[in-house]
């Protein structure tokens, strides 16, 4: 816990430090777009605090970040706490849809990947969670949005939540997959899963009552990795399907250089990375008594 | 895909991006034709909205697009070969500084850590090709100090340590022969992760010039035409899927396996 949140901290300061110290000025890029004038552009870097010395800066920085304020954008003004909130809930929503989607079907794939009886099925779902993990999201939500609209010849429903869950979802289910097919090639060969079949189990309930069990806490855990996947999936999905959250926001800020903007998103993402770790730890606590009594 | 296919797919992409200006018709940047022409008549993938040959602007767009991935693999390679044989090689406080800073970047996924230095140095090719190749360097880096501490604990490094062989001699004799077949089994993931990183971000528009025929930027800018024009996007997005397909098919390793 106290290490995730070190990681956070370190995740945070280089944010701030890449953007300050390769980009130099942010002001700059302000005036050489003749947005302000050299008086002007003054007063904005002395109420940004850019005229401090940047250790000075970071400890500012960070005593702000405490409290919650994450500075203002250089080009609405706006404060920068105040546009993630507006564009947080459409890619949570965007992510958790995702999510939902992602955790049945990389556990359906993940195990028929492991039906030994049907090739065919065996194959095809070896073939798909292998799509899954190695597709680009760009392409892949671009080739649905192009079977959809000529499907749908001009009236297109659904792009704006379900098309880009489906492609996100899909993306993000390899790795759910890839655990539980791994975590179950090695139970369905233990000596419990022996003792299931010799006591007359069928075969579906010796994978998914017996066999599956010990393999979700691994499945699990990687809820921690998929949060900070499906939020750089979200950066694709959500200018792809052209829908507001704070993907796109971030791809704007790096495009107009609103540099506290871009650093406040990416932070987020650090931090909600770290916090979806521990959350993970836990759930596999829950799931798996073996982590429990420590052994 | 089948290793074969793969294959073909690969010289075929690499064989026409050598030999672009040659193959193509048409210049790629130049609006010579009704915007969004239909295919026919010389054009076999019609005219873009711009009334530009856009078979000719995929030919560019794999010379741009796989040379890009070229430069973002090496930065990869270099930067995570470095630090990865560095810290296998010094050990001791050095190396756990090195792990813990990779561990840090890879608190960040490496596309937004590419988007953080896009950030950073303004868009532009250049930052791309940097930002992807930084991006996926610290995942490298560990799949690289990984191999090497192992090679330290054998018998025959620490024989030639115990006879007074340098580090810079032991690097070159025995770590380096000896790694490179693993570290070149995993390259090939890494050739992957790079050409999507380099296509998404040049998608996400990041490249800062719209116009450049590159795959990714091409995907962009056919999206406004889905309806009338649907062939302009298909063809960057099968270009794409059939490429990562490809490495993937060849790619031995998996470094998240």
């Amino acid at each position: 816990m106290s290490g995730g949140l070190l990681t956070a901290l370190a995740a945070i300061t280089l944010t701030f430090f890449a953007l300050r110290l390769a980009a130099g000025d942010p002001v700059a890029s302000l005036l050489s777009q003749g947005l302000t004038t050299p008086e002007q552009a003054e007063t904005v870097r002395r109420s940004l605090g850019y005229h401090l010395p940047i250790l000075q800066q970071y400890l500012f920085f960070l005593g702000n970040l405490v409290r919650g304020d994450l500075g203002v954008s250089l080009y609405s003004g706006q404060p920068v706490s105040a546009i993630i909130g507006s564009q947080l809930a459409s890619t949570l929503q965007l992510a958790l849809v995702s999510l939902a989607i992602a955790l049945p079907l990389g556990i359906l794939l993940g195990s028929a990947s492991s039906w030994k009886s049907r090739p065919a099925a065996q194959r095809s779902a070896t073939t798909l969670s292998g799509l899954a993990t190695s597709l680009p999201v760009a392409t892949t939500g671009v080739i649905s949005l192009l079977i959809v609209s000529l499907l749908a010849r001009g009236q297109v429903r659904g792009v704006q939540l379900w098309l880009p869950a489906l492609v996100l979802g899909f993306a993000a289910s390899g790795p759910f997959a890839r655990a539980v097919h791994s975590g179950l090639e090695s139970t369905l060969s233990s000596p419990f899963i022996l003792a299931a079949k010799a006591r007359g189990l069928n075969r579906t309930r010796r994978m998914y009552w017996h066999a599956l069990r010990p393999a979700l806490p691994a499945a699990i855990a990687l809820i921690a990795l998929e949060a900070a996947f499906l939020f750089a999936g979200a950066v694709v999905t959500e200018t792809v399907f052209s829908r507001p959250g704070l993907g796109r926001t971030l791809v704007s800020s790096i495009l107009q250089a609103d540099f506290p903007v871009a650093q406040g998103i990416v932070a987020l993402a650090a931090v909600l990375y770290v916090g979806s770790q521990v959350v993970a730890d836990g759930l596999g606590w829950i799931l798996d008594p073996r982590l429990r009594e420590g052994r | 895909m089948g290793r074969r296919l793969a294959i073909i797919w690969l010289v075929a992409i690499t064989g026409i991006a050598l030999l672009a200006p040659w193959l193509s018709l048409n210049p790629p940047g130049q609006s010579l034709f009704e915007p969004l022409a239909p295919p026919g008549n010389g054009l076999p993938l019609g005219a873009d909205a711009l009334g530009r040959d856009f078979l000719a602007r995929m030919m560019y767009g794999a010379r741009l697009s796989l040379l890009l991935t070229g430069l973002a693999v090496t930065v990869t390679l270099i930067l995570g070969g470095l630090a990865g044989f560095s810290a296998a090689i010094v050990g001791g406080r050095f190396e756990s500084g090195v792990n813990w800073l990779s561990n840090v970047l890879l608190a960040i996924p490496g596309l937004l850590l590419a988007m953080l230095f896009v950030a950073a140095w303004g868009p532009g090719i250049a930052a791309v090709v940097l930002a992807v190749g930084i991006g996926f360097a610290p995942s490298f880096g560990r799949v690289t100090r990984t191999i090497v501490a192992k090679l330290m604990g054998e018998g025959y490094v620490m024989a030639a340590q115990a006879s007074g062989g340098n580090s810079l001699w032991i690097t070159s004799r025995h770590l380096l022969p000896n790694s490179l077949p693993q570290l070149a089994s995993y390259a090939g993931t890494y050739v992957a992760w790079a050409f999507l990183g380099v296509t998404t971000l040049t998608f996400l528009g990041l490249a800062g010039d719209p116009s450049i025929p590159e795959w990714g930027a091409l995907l962009d800018s056919s999206r406004l035409h889905l309806q009338s024009a649907p062939r302009l996007a298909a063809a960057p997005a099968l270009a794409i899927t059939l490429t990562v397909l490809a490495v993937h098919a060849i790619a031995k390793k998996d470094p998240l396996a």
